[in-house]
């Protein structure tokens, strides 16, 4: 059910920085409540003295007071939201950069299997639920918990006897409307569930239209849309019931309970025991009881899902990042120098057990300042070698040096920020050029760009777009072509200022204008720096001091790329005679 | 879409279903004005108390059962009914929607991508589906309202002016809250969409902000646009709280206004009558229900628009009146769709000439200009070119997937006027270059629907060089495909897509670039099996590797959208230097 104990924990350390207003919403929480209860005393007092035929003056002013509590209760009940809402979100918002802040610090075996719409469902979608619960849990709960009590307490004070039966019927009502909300809860799962199956078929189509309609299915996926529909049909209808249930519970009930208050009226008024004032007030209560009651039914369902939204939550927060980070080593400035030393390495996590070793004791060792060319098949293992040089992953065995020093031995904040790397696909962010550049960090001056514009021949280039640095870019590579997403990419790394560069090149075709800026721009980024090229294209290949030839995992050949290409029989000269796509693609 | 339109296209969705809506209609202005005699009861009790006149109590208690019985039956009735009426509704707007994308040109059957499509079929048909049923409760409104009006005026003219004045004052003060609110709901929307943006970027680019150790910065800016949200966020709350409360300030200061009226007349020598007053609370209750459900429903009406207009743009170009247009919905129980057997060709194949055939893609220069082509019965053509040439976009045009801006098409000599609808089974079927399954069994995804028997089907399966692959699944053919099945390979899916091509034998097979999932091996085995199969099948292809080349009768190169030479590719290879350099590599 409820795990209380976990809800009490999370409340407490997201509410610890709120107390000042999480008191300011119990007082004002407490006074709406009160006034909300009192007024209907007026009612009575005005009826008792009207129907002993009080004078009007003396009724005129209790019609005023009446008028003035009701808007002062409304004013605190608006306040009332606006504390509690800024405490609910202040709170959530805590939440959300926590675990947003944790899982991207989790290694890139936990990213490559949690999507990033997954992450959006589990980061904002759980925390969400629990937000609508953070806030309103205080309103409708504990508010309407107060409000109920209240009301019975006032109730009692009339009559011992009334307060008695309606202190049952409303524990009775709860019980009776609970019990149907679960049952109506678990219709209302079926019926999300079959909505999403036909939204997720739906979804399908949508993407793949060109598909069904080149080869004439069509018509048999329409017979599949209606077939969807045709079993959705009865999981809404019975959605439906159950709503119709909780309206026809709640009917029942009140009629019952304003016939039980007829019935009690008549009695007690007959014996002289009440007015008819109190029988009014009495009437009046027992319709209040409504709201507090429902309100309390509804919150055990956000209850429930605010209780799995705990629990994932907390789980998420309990994954570790299979890296660690236990070295303190720093690498120096200037071009580092990196070996790998019989390193083999599987991307087995545990969860895909078909997952196969990717490198074999691989061993190569590039002094400080070289450009090695990195060449082989999609799958040989070029990729990789740059994962675990950036230490995006560990090797299962054998050693990365970089500067003489286990990979593992160093600092990751630091190494990451001495071995930079440039996929060949630059995922952009929905923001200003500047924001993509600097990772939306304020503290980097724009001429600390504009420098690192300059040294790789870039500064015209931005310059000419229609904003400058302030430019807006699309979210994905949308508005730049996949050479120009690695132009700005480049220059991120620039900012950096790393010892050790790698590049996965874009295998498009790009337009001559961009090829002969990223040219530019790869001569200034490799400057005085070591560096990695996964190379598709001669062009660079021809750049490289060494050149690195990878075949399912195997280094098949590392050596100078002048020698190499002098022997014909080298695996380089064989491969720049068959010619670079076949093999590259 | 203004007023009149909507109102138009919803009048035209529900006149289907005269007899149901009706019911609806009935129902819930039944539902509606009961409360007043449950006032009613309530006022005669008090009168009962007060003075000992009219019926006494037991019979009140008995009445008040007998309405809770009567309200409880007829709100069963209208449940039922209007949730059966809903989803027909629903269901057109749908159908018609996926009937008009499935007969659109495939590569362009939607404008928007499949996410914020679907969203129509969702939020904008559901949001237009519910505003249809409150007009329902239009009517519900206004009886309640001259019901209402009649009854309190029948038994206090003078109070029932002052009751009813706070209500001109609320249905002001909404009309202006209204558009406010709609302003903080949309800042708030737009707050929560840069949130969640956030988070996907962030997640999307996760490897490079590792790598640039910038997970700070980013963490720095996601506070940032949580906080823009948290306020957003907290004015849409709290003005929601603040029209909320004008509703109960309507009840709680009409109810105070009874009050001193009732002391004024008091002193005038008039009568206080406890009755009374319970039934003008009790309506004043109900009154402010409906009220805020006439303001709900004015705001939602104008939405509506919004939603109609969206779902037409998915219709592209077809009048709005094709949304709401009657369908035939097949909803019963128990009812199956019979597979449809395999079309047979009306003639057999002889030659397929293409002139002039040109095609870009709108808002840009890239696309195909004036394509001269000819295939000939059996012949093996491959289509290849540098990335950005056009060699997709050749195959789109020709068979109808986009729609050409020029060009004759002709098979066998006669003009193909319609492409999209002629270049179907059993002329033609296609692979695109990333084919798409479906969450289905493995047998479905390549039947789609026709019937063939399994040796047919296993023939197909051994064409496309994947037999052992379905072998080796535990399931076989009633392997699930898809996310919550079996995931299958890059590879296995474009042989999946070319078996689900090969089912169908289709005079002429078109491939776009099989090569981006399959090694040179396998791709070599398929051209073979293919060419070697008896009833030889023509075949048009987009490639770049020596496998197909070599194997072509004809290759055709194509740079920046034009053809650049056409000739085997030995032939080739001597006069093209195009060709060379696709052949060989790129070379400076």
């Amino acid at each position: 059910m409820i795990p209380i104990r976990a809800y009490l924990e999370l409340l407490s350390r997201y509410l610890r920085n709120q107390q000042v207003r999480v008191a300011a919403l119990a007082v004002v929480l407490i006074g709406s409540i009160g006034l909300q209860v009192a007024n209907p005393q007026i009612v009575k007092v005005f009826i008792d003295r009207a129907v002993e035929g009080a004078e009007a003056t003396s009724l005129t002013p209790l019609a005023v007071a009446f008028i003035v509590i009701a808007i002062v209760q409304q004013g605190l009940a608006v306040l009332a939201t606006w504390v509690a809402e800024n405490v609910g979100w202040s709170a959530t918002n805590e939440l959300r950069r926590d675990l947003a802040d944790h899982c991207l610090r989790l290694d890139m075996g936990f990213h490559k299997a949690h999507s990033p719409g997954e992450m959006i469902e589990r980061i904002d979608g759980d925390v969400t639920a629990l937000s609508n619960f953070f806030s309103q849990f205080s309103i409708h709960v504990i508010g309407n918990a107060l409000l109920l009590v209240g009301i019975l307490l006032l109730l009692w004070r009339e009559n011992a006897w009334i307060g008695l039966a309606l202190t049952l019927f409303a524990a009775v009502a709860l019980v009776v409307m609970v019990g149907i909300q679960t049952v109506a809860t678990e219709w209302w799962v079926s019926v999300r569930a079959v909505r999403a199956q036909f939204f997720g078929f739906l979804g399908e189509q949508l993407g793949g239209t060109e598909d069904v309609r080149a080869n004439g299915a069509d018509g048999f996926m329409l017979h599949r849309f209606t077939g969807y529909l045709r079993r959705w049909l009865p999981f809404e209808l019975r959605g439906r019931w159950a709503w119709s249930m909780l309206w026809g519970t709640n009917i029942l009930l009140f009629s019952g309970v304003t016939i039980l208050v007829f019935w009690l009226g008549d009695r007690f008024l007959g014996d002289g025991t009440i007015t008819l004032g109190s029988v009014y007030l009495v009437f009046h209560y027992a319709g209040m009881l409504h709201t507090p009651l429902e309100r309390i039914r509804g919150q055990m369902e956000d209850f429930q899902k605010a209780g799995a939204g705990i629990e994932r939550v907390r789980r998420l927060f309990g994954i570790e990042t299979a890296l660690t980070d236990s070295g303190g080593v720093k690498l120096p400035a200037g071009p580092l120098r990196v070996e790998f030393d019989s390193v083999e390495f599987s991307y087995d996590d545990g969860a895909d057990a078909t997952a196969e070793r990717v490198l074999h004791s691989v061993s190569f060792e590039v002094a400080p300042g070289h450009v090695v060319g990195v060449l082989g098949r999609t799958g040989s293992g070029k990729t990789t070698i740059a994962r675990l040089l950036a230490r995006l992953y560990d090797a299962d065995s054998g050693t990365v040096r970089i500067d003489g020093v286990p990979a593992a031995d160093v600092l990751v904040a630091n190494l990451r920020r001495r071995v930079a790397m440039v996929t060949q696909d630059v995922q952009l962010f929905r923001a200003s050029v500047r924001d993509n550049l600097t990772f939306f960090d304020e503290s980097v001056p724009d001429e600390a760009i504009w420098h690192a514009l300059d040294q790789l021949g870039l500064a015209d280039w931005v310059r000419s777009m229609p904003d400058g640095l302030d430019t807006k870019l699309q979210s994905g590579s949308g508005g730049l072509s996949a050479g120009e997403a690695q132009l700005l990419a480049f220059t991120r790394v620039f900012l950096e200022d790393p010892g050790v560069v790698i590049l996965d090149e874009a295998s498009s075709r790009l337009d001559p204008a961009t090829e002969e800026l990223l040219e530019a721009a790869i001569t200034g980024l490799l400057r005085n720096r070591t560096g990695f090229i996964i190379a598709h294209r001669l062009a660079t290949v021809e750049r490289a001091d060494d050149v690195l030839i990878l075949e399912a995992g195997r280094v098949v050949e590392f050596g100078d790329r002048a020698r190499l290409a002098a022997d014909e029989t080298s695996q380089l000269s064989q491969l720049l005679l068959a010619g670079m796509e076949e093999v590259l693609r | 879409m203004n007023d009149t339109t909507t109102l138009r296209l919803m009048v035209k969705l529900v006149r289907q279903y005269p007899l149901r809506y009706a019911v609806n209609v009935v129902t819930w202005t039944v539902l509606w004005t009961l409360p007043i005699l449950a006032a009613l009861i309530a006022r005669a009790y008090f009168n009962r108390l007060e003075s000992e006149v009219g019926l006494n109590v037991p019979t009140l208690m008995g009445l008040m059962g007998g309405y809770a019985i009567f309200r409880l039956a007829v709100m069963f009735v209208g449940m039922y009914n209007d949730v059966a009426l809903m989803f027909r509704l629903g269901a057109t707007m749908r159908q018609n929607m996926f009937t008009r994308i499935l007969s659109l040109p495939g590569a362009q059957a939607i404008d928007e991508s499949p996410g914020e499509a679907l969203s129509r079929f969702r939020e904008d048909v559901e949001h237009v589906e519910e505003t249809t049923s409150w007009t329902v409760d239009m009517f519900g409104s206004l009886a309640f309202t001259l019901v209402g009006v009649a009854v309190l005026w029948f038994v206090n003219a003078q109070l029932t002016v002052f009751v009813f004045l706070p209500f001109f004052l609320v249905v002001f003060l909404t009309e202006r809250t209204g558009t406010r609110i709609r302003r903080y709901r949309e800042q708030a929307r737009v707050a929560t969409g840069q949130v969640t943006e956030a988070i996907g970027e962030m997640f999307g680019s996760v490897q490079a902000i590792k790598v640039a150790d910038a997970e700070a910065p980013m963490i720095r800016h996601f506070e940032r646009l949580n906080d823009v949200r948290r306020r957003a966020m907290v004015k849409d709350r709290v003005f929601t709280a603040l029209l909320e409360s004008i509703y109960w300030n309507v009840v709680h200061v009409g109810t105070g206004l009874v009050l001193l009226v009732a002391a004024i007349q008091l002193s005038g020598g008039a009568d206080f009558n406890v009755g009374d007053f319970a039934l003008f609370v009790a309506v004043l209750m109900e009154s402010a229900e409906v009220i805020h459900h006439v303001g709900m429903f004015v705001a939602r009406f104008k939405q509506s628009g919004v939603s109609f207009e969206r779902m037409v743009g998915l219709l592209r170009g077809a009048p709005a009146e094709e949304l709401v247009a009657p369908v035939e919905l097949r909803l019963e129980a128990g009812r199956t769709d019979a597979p449809v057997p395999r079309a047979a060709p009306d003639a057999d194949f002889d030659r397929l000439q293409v002139r002039g055939l040109t095609y870009t893609y709108p808002g840009t220069s890239n696309g195909v200009t004036d394509i001269d082509l000819d295939i000939q019965a059996g012949s093996f053509t491959v289509i290849t070119g540098r990335v950005g040439s056009g060699k997709t976009t050749l195959l789109r045009a020709l068979l109808g997937l986009v729609t050409p801006e020029a060009g004759d098409i002709r098979w066998n000599g006669d003009v193909v006027d319609d492409p999209a609808a002629f270049f179907v089974p059993p002329h033609s079927a296609y692979t695109p270059q990333v084919p798409r399954l479906f969450s289905m069994s493995l047998r479905d995804n390549l039947l789609l629907g026709l019937a063939v028997d399994d040796g047919e089907l296993w023939d197909a399966i051994e064409g496309a060089v994947m037999t052992p692959d379905v072998r080796a699944m535990s399931a076989g053919l009633e392997t699930q495909v898809g996310p919550l099945g079996v995931r299958l390979s890059g590879g296995q899916v474009q042989r999946t897509a070319t078996a689900r091509m090969l089912v169908r034998r289709p005079q002429l097979l078109v491939f776009d670039d099989v090569s981006s999932a399959l090694d040179v091996v396998t791709e070599a085995r398929l051209w073979d099996r293919l060419l070697r199969s008896n009833d030889r099948a023509t075949s048009l292809v987009v490639s770049h590797r020596h496998p197909a080349l070599q194997r072509a009768d004809q290759v055709i190169v194509l740079a920046d959208g034009a053809v650049a030479a056409v000739g085997t590719a030995k032939e080739l290879l001597e006069t093209s230097e195009e060709f060379r350099m696709l052949w060989f590599g790129e070379t400076e």
